[in-house]
C-alpha cells in the first residue's frame, strides 16, 4: 500500500509539470502499462504522458528525488520485456513527443523526437532523396526513441549499420534528471554510444541527430528459392566472401514464407523451403548489375531453384511485406510467439541453423526460421499458446538453450532486440563474473539509486550464475600480455600510477604527469589472426597499424578506415575516426589487473553496454586495451585518403566522464593527470 | 505488494525470466482452467454465440487470445495515432478484453474508457496477419459494461423503429419541421433527436442543411417500377439504409436511377432498419429482430424472383449485412437464413462495373475540379472494397481523379462517434481536412452517409470550395443523359 502512496506524495508536483490528466493512475491504464511484446508482465504504479520533451528532465528529477522507479515507454513493441516495470514505479509516456524539428539536406542530418515512429521518418525524408538507415521490420509502428534504446538493425543494417552507426548526437535527460548533449564527435569517451541499446537503464533520450544517406540511385532486388535452407545459408556465406556488400541479405523458411504470403501472390514455386531476399545498391548502375550477375552466379552454383529479380516497384515491396510481415504474421499460426535474436559468426550459420533444428525438435515446438543471414543474426519465432502451460516450459527451455548454442559458436544473446528481461539470465552464461561487474558500475555510475528501469539487462539475484568461467578466462592471451597484466597488479597494489604508452605517436613525453610510470605495449605485437570467413581480424595493442594494414593486404583484406598511423591500442584510445563503425571487440585490462572481454566477433550485438565504444578515445584512463577484434574488408582498398592524426583537441571531461573514471578506476591510477582536476 | 502481482504470485522473489503463467483456460486447450465469466449465462443472448473470425469461428477469449501483442496495429489505429495512450490502442483494447475475461482487471467499468473510445473503423483488423476482430471485441465488451444499451433514448428509439416504424417516422418529421421552421435549437432541446436515437443530428445541423419531409422509403414504395408485382426475375433490390432513408432521400433516389440505368430492371425492398443502430448501441437482441425481419423480407422476395443481390448504399449498413450470420452463431435455425442473406448482399460501391458505365461516360471534365476517393472505413476495413469504385471514379473523371493520401484513414465520423467523443473525432477529421486539402481535391466521393455527413462538417469549416458527395450522386450525375429525363425525377429537398 505505501508504494501508492509514493506516487500520491509527489503526484502534485508531476501534475504541476504535464498537466493534472496526464498523470494516470487509474486501474485501467496501470493495467495497459503491464505488458509489451514480449512474455514479461509487471503493473506500473502511474502512467505519465508528456506533451513537450521539456517535461521529461523535471519529472525524471522529481521521480528520482522521490526514490521511485521510472522507465521510458513508447510503441512497446520491444520483444525482450525491457518496458514492462519490474519494480512498479512511473511509465514515462514519450508516445506524442514525435516532432520532426529539422531535416538538414546539407549536412544530412536530421533532428527528432524520440516518439517519431522509423516509418514516418522515412517517408518525410523520402522528398529529399535521403533515408535513415536502420530499418527494423516493425518499422511502421517502432519509434526512433525506441530504436535507440534497443540498438535496432534491421535488413539494411547488414551494409549501413545499425542504430549505433546512425545516430549523430542526443539530447540525454540523465537518471537524477541532468540534460546532456553527447555526440560520438566529443572528445574522450564516448557517452553517446554508451546511452544507445543501454534500454533506459542509463537515460532517457529527448531529442536525436540522425545520420542521413542519400537514397542510391540503383536498387536491384532478386528474390531467390532454395529447396534447402542450408544452401541458402552456403550462397550467403559465399556471397559475403566475394567481397560484395548487399544492402540487405535475409533468410525465411517455409513456414515464414507461407504464414506472411498467406492471400498474396507468392512469387516463390511449390517446394520452396528457403528463400533469400537480396538486395544490392550503388551509384553505378554498371557495377549493380555486376555485383547481381555475381549473386546470381553464386546462388546457381548452390543449385536455387529460382532466382527472379523483381521488376518492378511493385514486385519488391511483396518481397519486403512477405520480409517484414514474417513475425507479426505468425500471429496466424498461434496465440504466442517468442522470438530468439541469436548471433552468430557468419560462416557458423548452418551450424547454428542444424542446432536450432535439433532443439525445436526436441522440445517438439513449430517455428518459423528468419534470419538477417548477412549478419549472422538468426530469429527463430517459437510458436506457442501461453494458456498451455507446458507448452510455455518447453518454449522458455528451448530458446534457452538456443541462445547457449549460438554462444558455443563464438556468438551473442541477442543482435538487435535488447537484453530487458527476458535474456538477463542469459547474460550470465556469456559473460563472466568481471565484465557483469564492469557492466554494473557503468549503471551505478550513471544511476546510482538505480531507479531508472532498475532490474534490466544485468542478471540479478536470483538469476543463476553459470557454472563455466566468463569469456576473458577463456581468451587465449599471449605470454606479453600476461607480463602487462602482472605489472598492472603490481603497481595497483603499490597504488603506484601508470603511464599507458605505446609508440608514442598521441603520448607526448611532456604531457606524462603526476609521476606516472610508462607502460609500455610496444611487445604486444604479435600477428594479426586473420578469420577469413567471418571477415575480422584480432590484433594486439602494440601493433603499429601500419603493420596491421600490411598483414591484411597480404592476406587479400582491407580495414575500411583512413590511415592513421601510430599502433592499434593508440588509434582506439584516441578515437581515429570511422574506427568505431569497424570495431567489434575489446579486450582490456583494467587498473588492478583484471581483465574483461567486451564485445566480440559479430557484427551485431546488443548484449551488455556498448562498452566497446566507451573506450574510443578513451585515452588510457579507463583500461588498457591489450587487443582488439576489427570487421574486415574483402578485396583490395578502395582508395581512400589519409587522413592522417587528428589535430590534438583539449579533453575537459563531462561530469559523466569522472564518474565513470571513479568507477572504472576509482584510485586514478591509469593515466591520473587526464581526471586529475575532479 | 499489490502492484506487482503478476510476478509475486508466480515467484516469490524476483526471479529469472517472468513468463506469463496466470492460470487460465481456453475451449481448444487440452488443459482445464478456470476462467472469469463477463457475464452470467442469463445475460448469454445479450451477447454473440461466438465470434466468426479470419481464422474460424473463436469465443471471444479464444479471438483476443489470437493477438500476439506485436503491436503492429498501433499506427493504424487514429484514437493511437492521436494521443500516444495504450488504454486507447487496438492492442490495448484486446488485451484490456482478455484481461477481464481473465479475471486479472476486476473492474469492468475501467474500461469504459478504452472501449467507448473505439471507432470501431477495423483499420487495425485490416493491418493485423492474424485479423483478429477488434471492432466485435470491443463491441461484446461494451456490452459486458452495466447499464449499456439499456439508457431510456437508446430503448426509446430502437423500441419506436421497431415495433412503430410509422411513429419513428412521424417524431423524426416533426423534428425535422422545426428545424425548417427555423427553430433548430427547439428541435434539439425538445430531445426530438434523442426519442429517435439520433442525438447526432441536433449537433450536425449545420452539417445536414437540408432535411427531407418525404422520406426516401415512401417515395420507393409509391414507385410501380420498383414493385415485384409481375416481374419474375429482377437484377437487383434496393436496400434503403437509414442514412439515404432518413437523411440524404437523393442519395437513395441517386442509387436507384443509377441500377436502373445500368443494371436493368429491379425492386424496391421495402426493407427495416438493418439493425445496425441497435447493434451499436448495444441492443443484440433488437438488432437480431431486425436482421430477422430483413432476412424473411428478402426470402419473400426471393420466393417470387428468384436470385437476386441486395444492394445498399451506405458502406456501414452493408457491411453490417454482410455479417448477419454472427449475430446468430447460437442460433442454428436462423444461421443458415442470415448467411444465405448475407451472400445477396453487395455494397453499391463494389457492384457497378466499368464496362456497365463505360457506353454512358461522357465529358470526364464536366464540373471541373478534382475529385478524390475517401474510403469509408465500413468499405475498406468492413468488406475490402478498394478496387472497384477507383476504376469507376477513373473512368469517369480521367485525369481529374487524385488519389486521396492516407485515403482509409477514418473520417472521425464512426456513426454517432462525433457527438460522443468531439475532441478526439476532431483530431480525427483534421488530418483527412489536411489531406483533401493536400491533393486540392473539390469533390471527395464517399459511401458511408456517416462520412458525408461528418466531411462536409470539417470541410465547410476549413475548406469551404470542396464537398464530399455520394458514390452514386456523383455516378449519376456523370452518366446522365441530359436530353432525356430520368424516370426517377431528382428529390426537390437534396
Amino acid at each position: 500500500m505505501f508504494k501508492r502512496n509514493r506516487i500520491l506524495a509527489i503526484k502534485p508536483v508531476l501534475e504541476a509539470i504535464v498537466g493534472p490528466e496526464n498523470v494516470r493512475t487509474d486501474e485501467a491504464e496501470i493495467l495497459m502499462y503491464s505488458y509489451d511484446a514480449g512474455m514479461a508482465r509487471a503493473r506500473p504504479e502511474a502512467v505519465i504522458n508528456f506533451t513537450d520533451a521539456s517535461q521529461v528532465a523535471p519529472t525524471v528529477k522529481a521521480l528520482y528525488a522521490a526514490g521511485i522507479p521510472f522507465l521510458p515507454r513508447l510503441a512497446g513493441t520491444n520483444l525482450s520485456g525491457g518496458t514492462v516495470p519490474l519494480k512498479g514505479g512511473a511509465i514515462l509516456n514519450l508516445a506524442r513527443l514525435k516532432k520532426i524539428h529539422q531535416i538538414d539536406t546539407a549536412a544530412h542530418v536530421a533532428l527528432v523526437e524520440p516518439g517519431l515512429v522509423n516509418l514516418d521518418l522515412q517517408k518525410a525524408l523520402e522528398p529529399f532523396g535521403l533515408f535513415y538507415a536502420p530499418d527494423p521490420a516493425s518499422q511502421k509502428v517502432s519509434t526512433i526513441g525506441g530504436n535507440i534504446g534497443e540498438n535496432a538493425g534491421g535488413p539494411l543494417c547488414l551494409k549501413y549499420g545499425v542504430t549505433a552507426n546512425n545516430v549523430e548526437k542526443l539530447e540525454v535527460v540523465t537518471p537524477e534528471g541532468e540534460v546532456k548533449i553527447w555526440s560520438h564527435r566529443d572528445p574522450g569517451p564516448d557517452l553517446m554510444s554508451l546511452i544507445i541499446g543501454s534500454e533506459g537503464t542509463l537515460g532517457i533520450v529527448t531529442r536525436a541527430w540522425l545520420k542521413l544517406r542519400p537514397i542510391p540511385p540503383h536498387i536491384k532486388t532478386a528474390a531467390v528459392a532454395f529447396t534447402s535452407l542450408d544452401a541458402a545459408m552456403k550462397a550467403v556465406t559465399r556471397i559475403i566472401k566475394e567481397g560484395i556488400v548487399p544492402r540487405a541479405l535475409e533468410a525465411m523458411d517455409k513456414v515464414s514464407l507461407d504464414a506472411s504470403l498467406e492471400g498474396k501472390a507468392n512469387p516463390f514455386p511449390d517446394g520452396t523451403a528457403a528463400a533469400l531476399i537480396v538486395e544490392l545498391d550503388g551509384s553505378d548502375a554498371g557495377a549493380v548489375k555486376k555485383e547481381l550477375e555475381t549473386v546470381e552466379r553464386i546462388c546457381a552454383a548452390e543449385s536455387c531453384a529460382v532466382f527472379r529479380v523483381a521488376s518492378d516497384e511493385a514486385e519488391r515491396d511483396l518481397l519486403w511485406q512477405a520480409r517484414k510481415g514474417a513475425y507479426p504474421a505468425m500471429a496466424r499460426l498461434a496465440p504466442d510467439v517468442l522470438v530468439e535474436d541469436g548471433v552468430v559468426p557468419r560462416p557458423r550459420l548452418p551450424e547454428a541453423l542444424r542446432e536450432t533444428r535439433e532443439i525445436l525438435s526436441k522440445y517438439k515446438l513449430t517455428a518459423g526460421l528468419l534470419f538477417h543471414a548477412g549478419d549472422g543474426n538468426l530469429h527463430p519465432n517459437i510458436l506457442f499458446d501461453r494458456r498451455d502451460l507446458q507448452e510455455v516450459k518447453r518454449v522458455k527451455k528451448a530458446g534457452y538453450e538456443i541462445l547457449k548454442a549460438c554462444i558455443k559458436l563464438g556468438g551473442t544473446i541477442s543482435g538487435e532486440h535488447g537484453i530487458g528481461v527476458e535474456k538477463r539470465v542469459a547474460m550470465n552464461w556469456l559473460y563472466g563474473p568481471g565484465e557483469l561487474a564492469f557492466f554494473r558500475s557503468i549503471k551505478n555510475a550513471f544511476d546510482p539509486k538505480d531507479l531508472a528501469n532498475p532490474d534490466k539487462i544485468l542478471p540479478v539475484a536470483a538469476d543463476k550464475p553459470s557454472e563455466t568461467s566468463g569469456l576473458a578466462e577463456r581468451a587465449s592471451l599471449s605470454p606479453e600480455a600476461r607480463t602487462i597484466i602482472d605489472e598492472l597488479r603490481l603497481r595497483s597494489m603499490r597504488g603506484a600510477p601508470t603511464a599507458v604508452t605505446c609508440l608514442g605517436t598521441r603520448l607526448k613525453p611532456e604531457t606524462i604527469a603526476e609521476g606516472a610510470a610508462r607502460l609500455d605495449l610496444r611487445q604486444l605485437s604479435g600477428a594479426a589472426v586473420i578469420d577469413a570467413d567471418n571477415l575480422t581480424a584480432r590484433a594486439e595493442a602494440g601493433l603499429p597499424m601500419e603493420e596491421f594494414l600490411k598483414q591484411l593486404k597480404d592476406a587479400g583484406f582491407h580495414l575500411d578506415l583512413p590511415e592513421t598511423g601510430g599502433s592499434v591500442g593508440g588509434a582506439i584510445a584516441s578515437a581515429c575516426p570511422g574506427l568505431r563503425e569497424i570495431l567489434l571487440g575489446l579486450e582490456i585490462a583494467r587498473s588492478d589487473g583484471s581483465l574483461l572481454d567486451l564485445g566480440g566477433r559479430t557484427v551485431k550485438n546488443v548484449a551488455g553496454y556498448d562498452a566497446v565504444r566507451l573506450f574510443c578515445g578513451s585515452m588510457g584512463a579507463y583500461g588498457v586495451i591489450l587487443a582488439a577484434t576489427f570487421s574486415i574488408s574483402a578485396g583490395p582498398r578502395r582508395g581512400r585518403e589519409h587522413a592522417g592524426l587528428p589535430a590534438p583537441v583539449t579533453f575537459k571531461p563531462d561530469s559523466y566522464h569522472t564518474r565513470l573514471k571513479n568507477a572504472l578506476d576509482p584510485e586514478n591510477l591509469l593515466n591520473p593527470w587526464i581526471y586529475r582536476n575532479k | 505488494m499489490r502492484d506487482n502481482d503478476y510476478q509475486d504470485q508466480r515467484e516469490p522473489a524476483r526471479a529469472g525470466m517472468e513468463m506469463d503463467s496466470t492460470v487460465v483456460t481456453s475451449a481448444s486447450s487440452h488443459i482445464h482452467r478456470e476462467i472469469n465469466e463477463l457475464y452470467g449465462h442469463e445475460q448469454a443472448v445479450r451477447h454473440l454465440g461466438s465470434l466468426l473470425t479470419n481464422l474460424g469461428e473463436k469465443s471471444l477469449y479464444d479471438a483476443v487470445a489470437q493477438c500476439n501483442r506485436c503491436g503492429y496495429c498501433e499506427t493504424s489505429c487514429p484514437t493511437y495515432s492521436i494521443t500516444g495512450r495504450e488504454t486507447i490502442s487496438p492492442r490495448g483494447r484486446n488485451q484490456f478484453m482478455r484481461m477481464l475475461v481473465e479475471g486479472r482487471a476486476k473492474n469492468t467499468a475501467s474500461a469504459e474508457e478504452s472501449l467507448s473510445t473505439c471507432m470501431l473503423c477495423g483499420a487495425c483488423s485490416t493491418a493485423c496477419y492474424a485479423k483478429v476482430p477488434t471492432a466485435d471485441i470491443v463491441l461484446e465488451g461494451r456490452r459486458a459494461l452495466k447499464g449499456y444499451g439499456d439508457n431510456f433514448f437508446a430503448r426509446a428509439a430502437v423500441g419506436l423503429m421497431l415495433n412503430a416504424q410509422w411513429l419513428f417516422d412521424l417524431w423524426l418529421k416533426l423534428a425535422y419541421l422545426a428545424k425548417r421552421s427555423g427553430l433548430p435549437r427547439l428541435a434539439a432541446k425538445m430531445g426530438l433527436y434523442d426519442f429517435v436515437g439520433m442525438p447526432g443530428l441536433a449537433e450536425a445541423e449545420h452539417a445536414v442543411p437540408k432535411v427531407p419531409l418525404r422520406f426516401a422509403a415512401e417515395l420507393l414504395r409509391s414507385d410501380p417500377a420498383l414493385k415485384p408485382g409481375g416481374k419474375s426475375s429482377v437484377g437487383w433490390a434496393y436496400f434503403a439504409p437509414c442514412g439515404p432513408n432518413y437523411i440524404f432521400t437523393g442519395v437513395a433516389l441517386a442509387t436507384v436511377r443509377v441500377l436502373s440505368r445500368f443494371c436493368g430492371e429491379g425492386v424496391f425492398i421495402d426493407n427495416q432498419c438493418c439493425g445496425l443502430m441497435a447493434h451499436n448501441y448495444g441492443r443484440l437482441e433488437d438488432a437480431r429482430e431486425f436482421a430477422r425481419r430483413n432476412i424473411s423480407r428478402y426470402e419473400e422476395l426471393k420466393a417470387l424472383l428468384g436470385d437476386f443481390p441486395v444492394i445498399a448504399d451506405c458502406s456501414s449498413c452493408a457491411a453490417f449485412m454482410k455479417s448477419y450470420e454472427q449475430l446468430f452463431t447460437a442460433d442454428p435455425l436462423w444461421r443458415d437464413r442470415a448467411r444465405a442473406f448475407s451472400g445477396a448482399v453487395r455494397d453499391i460501391l463494389e457492384f457497378i462495373t466499368p464496362e456497365q458505365t463505360a457506353a454512358a461516360a461522357g465529358d470526364q471534365a464536366a464540373g471541373g475540379g478534382r475529385v478524390t476517393y475517401h474510403d469509408s472505413c465500413r468499405a475498406c476495413h468492413g468488406q475490402g472494397i478498394r478496387r472497384e469504385p477507383r476504376e469507376i471514379l477513373r473512368q469517369l473523371s480521367g485525369s481529374r481523379y487524385v488519389e486521396l493520401p492516407e485515403s482509409d484513414w477514418c473520417c472521425g465520423g464512426a456513426g454517432a462517434y462525433a457527438f460522443t467523443q468531439p475532441g478526439i473525432s476532431k483530431q480525427v477529421l483534421d488530418r483527412k481536412l489536411r489531406n483533401i486539402a493536400s491533393v486540392q481535391a473539390e469533390t471527395v466521393v464517399a459511401g458511408g452517409t456517416s462520412c458525408l455527413i461528418q466531411i462536409n462538417a470539417g470541410l465547410k469549416a476549413a475548406y469551404p470550395s470542396a464537398k464530399a458527395v455520394h458514390y452514386s450522386v456523383f455516378i449519376d450525375e456523370m452518366t446522365r443523359d441530359k436530353k432525356q429525363p430520368d424516370r426517377v425525377p431528382p428529390p426537390a429537398s437534396v
